[in-house]
C-alpha cells in the first residue's frame, strides 16, 4: 500500500472505517437483537412472567440501544453520503423503528412505576415488535438497493416495501426472538427456561428458511453478485461463510437438545456473526449495496484520521465497561425478588 | 394553512418540536447527577443514612427524567439523516465526527454506568457504586460538551470552508472551539446546574408548604439556595457576556432579539425595548417601550455604541422576530426570578438567626409558594432560550453559509406531516405519563429503607441520625 498515494490512503481509511462501523452493527444486533427479542416473547406470556423478562433486561437495555446510537453517529461523522441517503430512503421504516424504541424505552419505567402493570408490559411488547418489524423492513429496503443519483436519494418513498423485504422480516423477528430465547435460558429457570428450549427449536428452522432464501434470492436478483459469488476463486472463499453459518445452525438444535445454558446463545450468536460477514462481504466496497461505494460516501481523509485517533482509542474501553456491566449483573434472575430503583 | 404543504416548514417544525420536547429533560439529569454525586460522596465519607436517603430520594426524579431524555433524544440524532439529508452530507465531516464522538465518548459511558447506578447498590461495593455515579456525571457533561460544540458551530461556523458544497474542514481547533462554544456551552451547562438546584428547592417548598419530612427537606432547600445564590446570578452574567458576543459573531439575531430595525447614528445611543410589537413587513415597531440607549449599553458598554439593526439585512437574511423579541424576554424575566427568590431566602435565613443553620425558612408560605413558582418559570427559561438561540439563527442553517432550505431532505409534505403527528402523539403521551409518575413520586414522598452497605459501626451516631429521622416523618 502506497500511502502517500491521497486516494489509497483514503480508500483504506474507509476502508477501516466499514470494519468498525461493521463491527458496531455485530454488538448491537447482538445485544439489541436478543433485547427486543425478549420484548416481542413477551407479548405471548403472562404477566408475571413478563415480569421476569423485563426484570432482565432492566439494567442493561439502556446500554445495547446505546450501540444504535453510536452506529448513527459513527456512519454520520464517517460516512454522512450513506447516512443522509438511506435514511432518507427508508423514512417510514427509520420513524417507525424510532417509535417502536420509545415505546419500549418508557415502558421499562413505567411498568415499575405505574399501577397498570398489564398495559404498559404490553407496550413494551408492541413497542420491540415495531422496533424489530421496522428493522427488518430497513434491511430489506437495503439490501433491495437504495436508489441514490448524484448523492440524492432518487427513488420513492415507498421503496422499501417489498416481497423480498417481507420476507427478510420474517427472517429479523425470528432471529431476535431467537436471540431472546436463548438469553432468557441463561437467566431464567423452571418453566420459561424450558418454554425457551421448546420454542429455540422451531425459531431457528425459520431462521434458516430465511437465511436460504435471502442467499438464493440475492445472486438472482443482481447478476454482479451472482458473476462475484460463483467465479473462481472467489467461490471457495464465499463458499467458507454459509458452511460455518450452517453448521453452527447444526449446533444451535444441538445444544438446545441436550439442554445446555450458555451454548446455545454462543450458536446463535455465531450465526447472525457469520451471515452478517457474508452480507458485508458480498456488498463490499459498497456501503449502499448497487449504489454508493464506501470511497463515494467516506468523509475526508483527516477527518477519518481524527475520528479513528478519538473513537478508534474508546473502542476497547467501551467494551470493557459493557463487559463489566455484564459481569455486575450476571446471574439467574429472581423472580420473586422486588426490581426497586 | 400553508405550512401543511410546506416540507421545509414542516421538516423545521418537527425539528424545532423534538428539540424543544427534548431539552426538557436532559438538564435535570445533568444537574442532578453532580447533585447526586455530592451527596453520595457525603454519604460514603459520613456514614450518615440522612445522606443515602437523600441520594435514593432524588435518584428517582433522576431516573425519571433520564428514561425520557434518552427516549427522546433519539430521534433528533437520526432526524439529521431523515429530514435534513443533505445538511448531514454537506456537514458529516464536522457535525458527523462531533455526534460520533458524543455518543462513543459520552453517551456510551452514560449508559455502562447508569445500569450499576441505578441497580447496583447491592451488587459493587461503596466505591465503585460511587464512581459510577460520577461516571454518569462526568458522561452526562460531556455529551452536553459535544452537542454544544455541534450547535455553536452551527451559530459560528468556524475552520471550515465550502467546498463544491461540502463543508471541509481546514482548522480542527477552530471548528470545535469556534467563537461561540464557550458562550453557548457555559450558558446551557449552568442552566442545567440551576434548572437542577431550582427543581430541588422547588420539591423541597412543596413539603415544607405541607409540612411533611420537614428534617429531610429543609437541609435540602437550603443546600439549593446556598448553590443558586452563586449560580443564579453566575447565569445572568454568562447570559450577559453571551449577549455581547452576538453583536460581533451574529448580528443579525441579536438585532431580531432586540426588535431592533435601524443602526443607531455615530454619537447616539440605541434604545432598549422593553416590550415592543415588531411588525416585520413593515420593517419597524408599530409600538415600543423604549429606555433610551438602553441597547447600546447592554451590547457594548457604553452609551453610544454602535449596534447593527435589522435593515442592514437583506429581507431575505433576516430572521422572524416576534419568537426571539418575546422568548428572549420570558427567559430573563424567568433568570431575574431565581436569582430573587435565591437572594430573599438567604436575606431570611440570615434574618432569623445568628445561625443559618437554625433558621425556619419554612414558616414563610409565600416564600415557599415561590419556589414553587420558580419550578415551571426555569423549565420556561430553558424552552425560551432555544427558542432565541435557533430561531434567531434562521434562515440559515450553518450561519451566513448555508441556508436552511438548502439542508432539508425532498421529502412529500405528507410523508414528515405523518412522523410529525407520530412523534408528537408519542410525545405527549410520555410527556405527560412521565408528570404522572414524577407528581406521583413526590406525593409518596421519601422511602427511609436501610442501605445496602451499612454504616461502620452498628451503634454510631449516624444510627441515631437514622432514628431520630424516622421519629419525625409524618404530616
Amino acid at each position: 500500500m502506497d500511502f502517500n498515494n491521497p486516494q489509497e490512503l483514503h480508500h483504506v481509511l474507509a476502508t477501516v472505517w466499514f470494519l468498525i462501523v461493521g463491527l458496531f452493527m455485530v454488538f448491537y444486533v447482538v445485544l439489541d437483537g436478543f433485547d427486543l427479542g425478549v420484548g416481542v416473547l413477551s407479548l405471548f406470556v403472562g404477566e408475571r412472567r413478563r415480569k421476569v423478562m423485563m426484570a432482565s433486561l432492566g439494567s442493561i437495555w439502556d446500554a445495547n440501544e446505546t450501540w444504535l446510537v453510536v452506529i448513527g453517529g459513527t456512519l454520520f461523522g464517517a460516512f454522512p453520503l450513506a447516512y443522509g441517503t438511506v435514511l432518507h430512503g427508508l423514512y417510514i421504516p427509520i420513524i417507525l423503528m424510532l417509535l417502536g424504541f420509545m415505546l419500549r424505552g418508557v415502558s421499562f419505567e413505567f411498568h415499575e412505576l405505574s399501577k397498570r402493570k398489564t398495559f404498559w408490559g404490553a407496550m413494551f411488547g408492541v413497542g420491540s415488535l415495531l422496533a424489530t418489524i421496522a428493522q427488518g423492513f430497513a434491511l430489506g429496503g437495503l439490501l433491495n438497493g437504495v436508489n441514490v443519483v448524484d448523492g440524492v436519494f432518487a427513488g420513492s418513498i415507498w421503496d422499501w416495501f417489498s416481497p423480498f423485504s417481507l420476507i427478510v422480516v420474517f427472517g429479523v423477528v425470528a432471529g431476535y426472538a431467537m436471540l431472546g430465547s436463548t438469553y432468557l435460558i441463561i437467566k431464567t429457570q423452571d418453566d420459561i427456561q424450558a418454554n425457551c428450549y421448546r420454542r429455540g427449536q422451531l425459531l431457528a428452522w425459520v431462521m434458516l428458511a430465511v437465511g436460504a432464501v435471502v442467499t438464493v434470492w440475492t445472486p438472482l436478483q443482481f447478476p454482479q453478485i451472482f458473476a462475484r459469488w460463483l467465479s473462481t476463486p472467489n467461490r471457495y472463499f464465499f463458499a467458507v461463510l454459509p458452511t460455518l453459518a450452517g453448521l453452527s445452525f447444526f449446533m444451535l438444535l444441538r445444544a438446545l437438545k441436550r439442554q445446555s445454558e450458555v451454548a446455545p446463545f454462543v450458536w446463535t450468536m455465531l450465526i447472525f456473526l457469520f451471515s452478517f460477514a457474508g452480507l458485508a462481504a458480498t456488498w463490499y466496497p459498497y456501503i449502499v449495496p448497487g449504489s454508493v461505494t464506501i470511497d463515494q460516501a467516506a468523509s475526508g481523509t483527516s477527518t477519518l484520521v481524527f475520528m479513528l485517533i478519538g473513537i478508534g482509542m474508546l473502542i476497547p474501553v467501551m467494551i470493557t465497561y459493557n463487559v463489566y456491566q455484564y459481569i455486575v449483573f450476571r446471574g439467574k434472575i429472581d423472580p420473586d425478588a422486588e426490581h426497586a430503583y | 394553512m400553508d405550512w401543511l404543504h410546506n416540507p421545509e416548514l414542516l421538516a423545521r417544525a418537527q425539528f424545532g418540536f423534538i428539540a424543544l420536547f427534548h431539552i426538557l429533560w436532559p438538564p435535570l439529569t445533568i444537574g442532578l447527577a453532580l447533585v447526586l454525586f455530592g451527596l453520595e460522596a457525603a454519604w460514603l465519607k459520613t456514614r450518615n443514612v440522612f445522606y443515602y436517603h437523600q441520594t435514593r430520594f432524588w435518584t428517582q426524579l433522576f431516573l425519571i427524567n433520564f428514561g425520557v431524555g434518552v427516549i427522546s433524544g433519539i430521534p433528533m440524532e437520526f432526524s439529521f439523516g431523515t429530514n435534513w439529508g443533505p445538511f448531514s452530507t454537506a456537514s458529516g465531516d464536522f457535525m458527523g465526527n462531533i455526534l460520533g464522538f458524543e455518543t462513543a465518548m459520552a453517551f456510551m459511558l452514560e449508559a455502562g454506568f447508569l445500569g450499576i447506578m441505578l441497580f447496583g447498590w447491592s451488587r459493587v461495593g461503596p466505591k465503585m457504586h460511587l464512581f459510577a455515579t460520577g461516571m454518569v456525571a462526568l458522561g452526562s457533561t460531556l455529551s452536553a460538551f459535544w452537542i454544544m460544540v455541534a450547535n455553536s458551530w452551527m451559530q459560528t461556523p468556524a475552520g471550515v470552508k465550502l467546498l463544491d458544497g461540502k463543508f471541509v474542514i481546514t482548522h480542527w481547533f477552530d471548528a470545535v472551539f469556534n467563537p461561540d462554544l464557550p458562550y453557548g456551552f457555559g450558558h446551557m451547562f449552568t442552566a442545567c446546574v440551576e434548572l437542577s438546584l431550582v427543581v430541588m428547592a422547588g420539591v423541597s417548598a412543596y413539603y415544607l408548604l405541607h409540612r411533611r419530612h420537614v428534617d429531610f427537606f429543609r437541609p435540602a432547600l437550603k443546600w439549593a439556595v446556598l448553590a443558586l445564590f452563586i449560580v443564579a446570578p453566575l447565569q445572568i452574567f454568562i447570559g450577559d457576556a453571551a449577549g455581547s458576543a452576538l453583536a460581533d459573531s451574529q448580528p443579525a439575531k441579536l438585532a431580531a432579539i432586540e426588535a431592533h430595525w435601524h443602526t443607531n447614528k455615530p454619537g447616539a445611543g440605541a434604545p432598549w425595548a422593553l416590550l415592543a410589537i415588531p411588525n416585520q413587513a413593515e420593517q419597524k415597531n408599530d409600538w415600543a417601550l423604549e429606555i433610551p440607549d438602553g441597547l447600546s449599553l447592554i451590547a457594548t458598554k457604553t452609551l453610544t455604541g454602535k449596534v447593527i439593526g435589522l435593515t442592514h439585512f437583506k429581507p431575505d437574511d433576516q430572521p422572524p422576530v416576534w419568537t426571539p423579541f418575546y422568548a428572549f424576554r420570558v427567559m430573563v424575566a424567568a433568570g431575574v426570578f431565581v436569582a430573587f427568590m435565591a437572594f430573599w431566602t438567604l436575606w431570611m435565613l440570615w434574618r432569623k438567626s445568628e445561625h443559618m443553620s437554625a433558621a425556619r425558612i419554612s414558616d414563610n408560605k409565600w416564600l415557599l409558594r415561590g419556589w414553587l413558582l420558580a419550578i415551571p418559570a426555569i423549565y420556561a427559561a430553558v424552552e425560551a432560550g432555544w427558542l432565541t438561540r435557533e430561531v434567531g439563527r434562521q434562515p440559515w442553517i450553518v450561519y451566513g453559509l448555508m441556508r436552511t432550505s438548502e439542508g432539508v431532505s425532498h421529502l412529500p409534505a405528507s410523508a414528515v406531516l405523518w412522523s410529525f403527528t407520530m412523534y408528537a402523539l408519542f410525545y405527549g403521551v410520555i410527556g405527560v405519563a412521565a408528570l404522572v409518575f414524577a407528581s406521583r413520586m413526590i406525593r409518596e414522598g421519601p422511602s427511609f429503607g436501610d442501605p445496602p452497605h451499612p454504616p461502620i459501626t452498628a451503634h454510631s451516631a449516624p444510627a441515631r441520625a437514622h432514628a431520630k429521622l424516622a421519629t419525625t416523618e409524618g404530616p
